[in-house]
This record gives structure tokens, sequence and C-alpha cells, in this order.
């Protein structure tokens, strides 16, 4: 311990002295909607690096999943400094390696819909889980989860599959939340409406959503700010369950090894400036983690506003994750 | 002729060496792989995995979905490729060939969205079907996936075997057509005899590939029902980081995948064949007139149809969003231009690298009972029997201390490309490579034909065509892949399958169908640049030991 404790001292002392020649280089380790040149990436870097005359370098990986499991190979050798894209579903996990380290950021910006006090875990945006349906196919949608599962059987929805997609994962959890140990028998029943499952988000949404295979798919409550502010189109639409929504958050965390902690911790306070967070609603399509009065861009005031916050804190869905996806499994092969 | 002393490469090291090396270089990454998630925990009990009904049904489905796929593709595939040797003027052939290149090198997410448009639900062909067949017919489950798999593999099948057709002898060719062989004789006498020795390796790699297809599985097989191996170990490694049962799924798939290659090198190598391609001129094939010939415009205009019909849809879907990105030229257009390149700088040297990797591999001695006999073919297997992110954690777990800055990254990812083409271009290579008779190979022994002289007058005039196409199967391979490059994480500069990704993430949909068509364009143009430079060294081809004249000029 008192090793490295001097080697990170003597890490940290060399990092300044090289400071004076050439800038630091802050990595995060991220995912490529973050990263990608539509993202938040490219505006939040050129916004850090202006504040904090370093070098921010993303390495993109292809998932959250990805980036724990990174994280988990390099051990304390990582060259992450940050790690960006965590959401509620991974983030026990990562916490359980201890190769995180206590960000020490001020929460009180935070403008979530529920209380956050992790001290490991900054979130910089949220979302709701959602169906988003095409109104030409589907004037009156469903308006509650009860009815959906009650719904004839010619009304076919896209969902993703848990094992291996994000919104799958929450849509389990919704219905886990909703119904508790009757889930199985609930899955059993929406399965008939199921077209199909497909491994990610964009298989479904591209490949079948938009191509009109069905008129209802597993997506977020924000997909529509997207079509209606870029797209300019108010043709799809997010369905509002009576019973209210599941919710996600998605997090940045310190890396324990980090050789530029105080660096590393500048920029998680950044994360909860508006400076972040402006481009969060349109490039990440998402709730950003703060209020942002009036830089919210107005068509978020146009989508569903859930009744209810569905949430299950993350440690719960660790321990039981792997029972309930059995619990999805059995229902669904029956 | 040459002086032996002076030849280059002449040792016979030259011929086992690099091979060797390449061998035990990618097997020693599949061990290492595996190794490192038993060395995280050891294995658990091989019986939980029959104990489990679900893991009993995903081994079960995975393999039935893959028998069944790869029989149809190949019977398809033999078809097709029989269809078309018997109708060498068929006025679209140059465009059905480049068209069955292209098929295989489709990124799935885009071949997958060309299907439905087709196929699905509103597709275009559903569409025109009575109202009581329409509600019989669906697209997802079984159905979809073995369609996919018949579009991605058949066409794969159809060009290797075509290829194994258009070398059967000429001595052999004109004994046919004087004895108006037809039916059941010219098969068995002249075609037979010239897929066979191609037959069981194609068989494994088809087999392979529908046995650890993964977005299309799960895309059009409707839920867990249709899941294969490779899902449950994604969903292992990556969301559960449950080693153990990771490590045993793969070995269940390395048992499975690796018994049929073993198996099928052992009788692949066993077949002999007598004697080889002599380049003479296409010689008329007893049975193509009278009614077969309906029957082949028939089958072949079918197929034309089936690969053409998602690329129509794919191609309408894309075309507003890469005119906006043309006539737009700001942002969209740089990016586009710019992932080109990079694309293109990965893809070129990961072509080249396969095909030489596989040069040398075909060049260790494969005869039975000698050493390294099975060796190369089954290191040649390894980097699609061994699931993709088991391979990741391997090299990761070997290269990690040698990753640094982003083009040292760009030459890992095209030297991985080119490892997981190296499957393809040794089919492709393996049946021209040893075509030449063993009473060619003495006489060249005994001229002292050997080093480089031996590849350049004796292989490289029989391979430059073959060639030719794997070198454009590697390049298209590494150009549409986006599972190496993600593996490894990129700084933020993407290559154009990475694009894609990138915009179907943020919801930039047009955009993505402009893209995946750009990609598509340039897979077809790498196509055809490499089938024209064949046509046109055709009548340069220099003195060989046949009849001077070129041979098959309607090959496009």
């Amino acid at each position: 311990m008192l090793q490295r404790a001097l080697t990170l001292s003597a890490g940290l002392i060399l990092s300044s002295v090289v400071v004076a020649q050439t800038p630091q280089t802050l990595t995060v380790y991220t995912h490529p909607s973050f990263a990608a040149d539509w993202g938040p990436g490219p505006a939040v870097e050129a916004a850090f690096e202006q504040r904090c005359q370093c070098n921010l370098e993303y390495v993109v990986l292809e998932s959250g999943g990805d980036i724990l499991q990174r994280l988990r190979l390099e051990g304390d050798s990582t060259d992450a400094d940050v790690v960006l894209g965590l959401d509620t579903g991974t983030m026990e996990t990562a916490r359980q390696t201890g190769l995180l380290a206590p960000h020490k950021t001020d929460l009180a910006p935070l403008a979530l819909p529920i209380d956050w006090q992790d001290e490991l875990f900054v979130p910089y945006d949220w979302g709701y889980f959602a169906f988003v349906y095409d109104t030409e196919q589907l004037p009156n949608p469903p308006a509650s989860m009860e009815e959906l599962i009650n719904a004839p059987d010619d009304l076919k929805i896209i969902i993703q599959d848990p094992r291996t997609s994000t919104p799958g994962l929450g849509l389990m959890l919704w219905m886990r939340s909703l119904y508790g140990d009757e889930a199985g028998a609930r899955w059993q029943q929406l399965s008939k409406k199921i077209l199909t499952t497909t491994k990610s988000w964009s298989d479904g949404y591209f490949s079948l959503f938009l191509e009109g295979e069905a008129p209802m798919i597993l997506s977020y409550s924000t997909s529509p700010a997207y079509h209606m502010a870029i797209d300019k189109t108010d043709r799809y639409q997010a369905a509002a369950f009576r019973e209210g929504h599941y919710l996600q958050v998605e997090v940045a965390a310190l890396v324990a090894s980090s050789a530029q902690e105080a660096l590393a911790r500048d920029f998680l306070a950044f994360v909860l400036s508006s400076d972040f967070q402006r481009h969060i609603p349109l490039k990440n399509v998402m709730y950003p983690a703060i209020d942002l009065g009036e830089e919210l861009p107005p068509v978020f005031n146009r989508l569903i506003q859930p009744a209810n916050t569905l949430f299950f804190d993350p440690a719960t869905v660790a321990q039981n994750r792997k029972d309930w996806l059995n619990e999805w499994l059995n229902a669904m092969i029956r | 002729m040459p002086v032996n002393v002076r030849t280059p490469f002449r040792h016979p090291g030259w011929r086992v060496g690099p091979g060797l090396l390449i061998a035990v270089g990618i097997l020693s990454l599949g061990v290492a792989g595996l190794g490192a998630l038993l060395w995280q925990a050891p294995l658990p009990d091989i019986a939980t995995l029959w104990s489990n009904r679900y893991l009993r049904g995903v081994v079960t489905f995975t393999v039935w979905q893959a028998c069944l796929s790869a029989a149809l593709s190949l019977a398809l595939g033999l078809c097709v490729a029989l269809a078309l040797i018997r109708r060498p003027a068929f006025p679209g052939r140059a465009l059905l060939l480049r068209m069955m290149e292209l098929s295989l090198v489709l990124p799935t997410i885009v071949a997958v969205s060309g299907i439905v448009a087709v196929y699905g639900r509103q597709g275009w062909l559903t569409a025109l079907l009575p109202d009581w067949a329409q509600g019989h017919w669906n697209l997802y489950g079984l159905n979809g996936i073995v369609l996919a798999h018949v579009f991605f593999n058949a066409p794969l099948a159809g060009r290797i075997l075509l290829q194994a057709l258009e070398g059967a002898p000429a001595s052999q060719r004109r004994l046919a057509s004087q004895m108006g062989l037809t039916g059941w004789w010219l098969w068995r006498v002249l075609d037979w005899p010239a897929v066979r020795p191609v037959l069981p390796g194609l068989t494994a790699l088809i087999f392979t590939l529908c046995f650890t297809s993964f977005a299309i599985v799960m895309t059009l097989g409707g839920g867990p029902n249709a899941t294969t191996l490779e899902v449950a170990i994604y969903q292992a490694l990556r969301f559960e980081f449950d080693f153990p049962q990771a490590a045993l799924l793969a070995i269940v798939q390395l048992t499975i995948c690796g018994g049929l290659w073993l198996m099928m090198v052992r009788r692949g190598v066993s077949t002999e064949f007598v004697s080889r391609r002599d380049w003479s001129q296409a010689i008329p094939r007893p049975d193509s007139t009278g009614l077969r010939r309906g029957r082949d415009l028939a089958l072949l205009l079918t197929f034309w149809l089936f690969l053409l019909l998602p690329l129509g849809a794919i191609i309408v879907r894309g075309t507003p969003g890469l005119v906006s990105a043309l006539v737009h030229p700001d942002q969209p257009l740089t990016l586009l231009a710019q992932a080109t390149w990079r694309s293109f700088v990965i893809a070129v040297p990961a072509g080249c690298l396969s095909v030489l990797a596989a040069l040398f591999i075909l060049a260790l001695p494969d005869q039975p009972g000698r050493r390294f006999g099975r060796l190369a073919p089954m290191a040649t297997a390894v980097p699609l029997i061994v699931p993709p992110i088991v391979m990741g954690t391997g090299l990761f777990l070997l290269l990690r201390p040698s990753l640094g800055n982003s083009t040292q990254g760009f030459a890992l990812v095209a030297v991985i490309n080119a490892m997981m083409a190296l499957p393809f271009v040794v089919q492709l290579l393996r049946g021209p490579l040893r075509e030449i008779s063993p009473a060619t190979l003495r006489q060249a022994d005994q001229i002292g034909l050997l080093g480089w002289y031996r590849w350049r007058w004796l292989h490289w005039p029989r391979l430059r065509r073959p060639l030719a196409l794997a070198t454009a199967y590697g390049i298209a391979l590494s150009l549409g892949d986006f599972g190496v490059i993600a593996l490894f994480g990129t700084p933020g500069q993407p290559t154009l399958p990475v694009l894609l990704y990138q915009q179907l993430g943020s919801y930039r949909m047009e955009l993505a169908a402009g893209t995946a068509l750009w990609l598509i364009a340039m897979l077809l143009a790498v196509f055809a640049l490499f089938g024209l430079t064949d046509r046109r060294r055709q009548p340069l081809r220099p003195h060989n030991d046949g009849p001077t004249r070129a041979v098959d000029n309607h090959h496009a």
C-alpha cells in the first residue's frame, strides 16, 4: 500500500514536472454514441481542453460492457483516467472490481428524478425506457403496460435482448418492477406480441422499425426529440404508460490508478457544468443531468412526462440479474 | 533456366518456415484467449451443460440451423455454379459474379435491412403474395435465419465451386464432349472430380459461418428460442463476466466446429486427383443445349433476383442520404471521405497480407502422414471457430504492451483483419495451388525449378486469377469489418463501418443508409477492379506448359 502510494505520488510529481513542457493528456474510455462526430464527444472535448490547457483523448470501445471488460483486463496498468458510459445496469459490477476511486464531486447541481448520493459514480445523463410508435401505423397506442400485454396479438412490437442490450435489460427490469414474481407469466403473455428480439437497439431501429416491420419498438422516451428537432417530423412518438417508466442513468467515474487524479477530478466536475451538459439533449438524445433552464431545447417539453419513476437500486439489480434473466428466458422459450 | 545457386528463397526452410510461423502464431492466439479465461477461473463441470435445459436447447438449435443453412447454401451454390459453367455466355454473367462476391462481405445490419425490405411483413415480395399465403409466410424464425444464411453463403459456395469447375482438365472435358456424356455420367466423370477437392473445406467453412452467426440469428430469429452458442458466450463474457461458463461454451463450439474441420481436412487432403488444369480453351459441354438451357436460364435468373432484390432495396433506401451528403458538401462528406481513406489504408495491406499468409500456409507440405499436415489447415480455421470475443481477449493479453499510438492501432487492426480473412482466402487458393500434377512437380524438381523461380514460372501463371479474386475478398472483408476495429478501441477516427454504426447510434438513419450504400459501392469497386486487371492480363500471359491460347475469356 505504502509502495503504491509512493509510486502514485512519484507519478504525480513526475507528471506535474512534465506539464511544464507538454500538456497533460487525460484518457477517457467511452462508447461510440458519445464519441461519434454527431455525439457530444467532440464539443465536450473542445470545451474542456479550452479550460484545462490539456489534451483530452477518447478511447472508443464498443459498449458500456466493453469499457468494464477492458478495465478488468488491464487492472492497475490501465491507461484510463476516467470511464464514461457505464450505466445503472453495469455500475455495480464496476464497483466490485475495486478499480475506481471516489469522485469527491459536489453532486448538488444534479437534477435527476431520483435522489443520487453515490460516492463513485457521477451521472452525466438519464432517460426513461419507452415504446416508440409510428403514428401512421398505430394512431391509438396502448396507454399502459397492462394494455400492451392484453392487446390483440396482431399488434407487433420489437424489443432487444436483455442479454446483449441496455434497453433490453431495461424492459426486463421494468416488467420486474411492475409485476414482481408474476413477471414470468406476464412475459409469456407479452411474448405473443413480440415480432423479434434484436441484439442491439440499432439492429431493431434501423433494419426493422423504420422499414415499417412493426409499429412499436422498445427505445427511450427521448427518441422522439431527435425526430422532432432534427428530422422535423412528429411521426414517431413515445407511448406514455400509466404505471410509469423505468429509469436509466448513465455515469462517469474516476479510475483509481490514474496518474492524473487532479485533472480527472476537474473533468468529473466539468461533467456537471452547463458547458458539458448543453450538448447532451440533442447530441446524446437523453435528459441532461442538471437543470439547463432556458438552454433545454423546446422539443424536450413536448416529450411524455412519466407520472411514476420506476427504479431498482443497482445493487439489487446486480444481485438478481442472473435469476431474473433466467426467469425471462424460461418464460420466452416455453 | 536460372542457376540453382543464385535462386532466391531456394532453401527448403523458406517453404516451411514462414507458413509454420504463421500457423503456430494463430494457434497460440486461440490458445491464449481460451487460456486467459481458464486462468481466471477453473472450468465448471461439463455436466452442467447437459443438465441446463436452456443450454442444451442452444447447442441443439445452433447445430440444427447451421446444418440446414449449410446444406441449402451448398446445394444452391452447386446448382448455380453448374448452370454458370454450362452457360458461359449468359448475358448477366459478369454482373452476377460481382454480386455473388459482394453478398458475403456486406455488413450484416445492411444486408438484413435489405432482406427485410424484400421478405418482411411489409416486403416487396410479401406484398405480391395472395392473402392466404401472406398469413402463412413469416420471416421471423427459422425461415429468416436460413434465408439470410443462404443469401450470404450460397454465393460464396457458388463462386468457389465455379472456380473449381473451371479448373477441370481439358483432356477430360474434351473426352466428355466427344463421348456426348450427359447427366449422371458427365457429373461422375467431369464435375464431381473437379468439385470434390474443394467440397470438404467449403462445407466446413460455411457450416462454421452459420454456426457462429450472431446478429442475423437474433434479428431474424424472433426470440431467445433462436440463440446460438456465440450469443451465450457473448452474454457470459460481456455482461456477466462469467469466465468459466464462457470457456465451457467456447470449448463446446471448438469441439464441434474443430472436429468438423479436422474431419474435412483429412478428407480434403486424401483426395489427390490426377491431372490438372492445362489452360485450354473452353470446350462446349454436351449438356449445354436443349431443355437444360431453359432450365439453367430460369435458375440463374431467379438467383440473380434473389441477390439483386435486397441490394436494390439498400440502394433505394440509401440514395437520398448519399445524394444529400454529396450535394451539400459539408461535414458529412468530409467525414465520408476521411473514413473511406482510412478504411482503404487498413484494408489494402490487410488483403495483401492475408493472401501472402495464405500462400505461405498452403506452401506447407500437407500430404497425409507428413508433419504439420493438419496443423496448417487447422490454424486457418481458428479465426472462425474461436469466438471473436475470446480471440480478442487472447490478442489483448498477448499484444497489450505494444499497443501504442493510433498508427500502431491501425496496423494491428490490419493484421487481425488479415487473419480473419485467412479462412476464406485459403479456400480460394487451395484448389488452384494443389492442381499441379505430381508429374509436373517432379519435372520441375529435375530441372531445378526451385525457390522464387518455381513460384514465378510454375505457380504464378496458374494462380494469377485466383489470386486476384482472393485479394479482392481479403480487401473487401477487411473493408466491411466492424468487429475487430471495435474490439480494440480506436481513437475517434472512424472507418466506414464504424462511421455507419456511429450514425446508427446517433439516430442519423438517413445518413447511415447513405454510408451503407457508399460502402457497398466501394466493395463493388474492389471486386470490379480486381476482376478487370485480371481480364486485361489474360492475353499477356507468358508462355506456360499448356497451349498459349488464353482460357475463359468470358470470365469477367
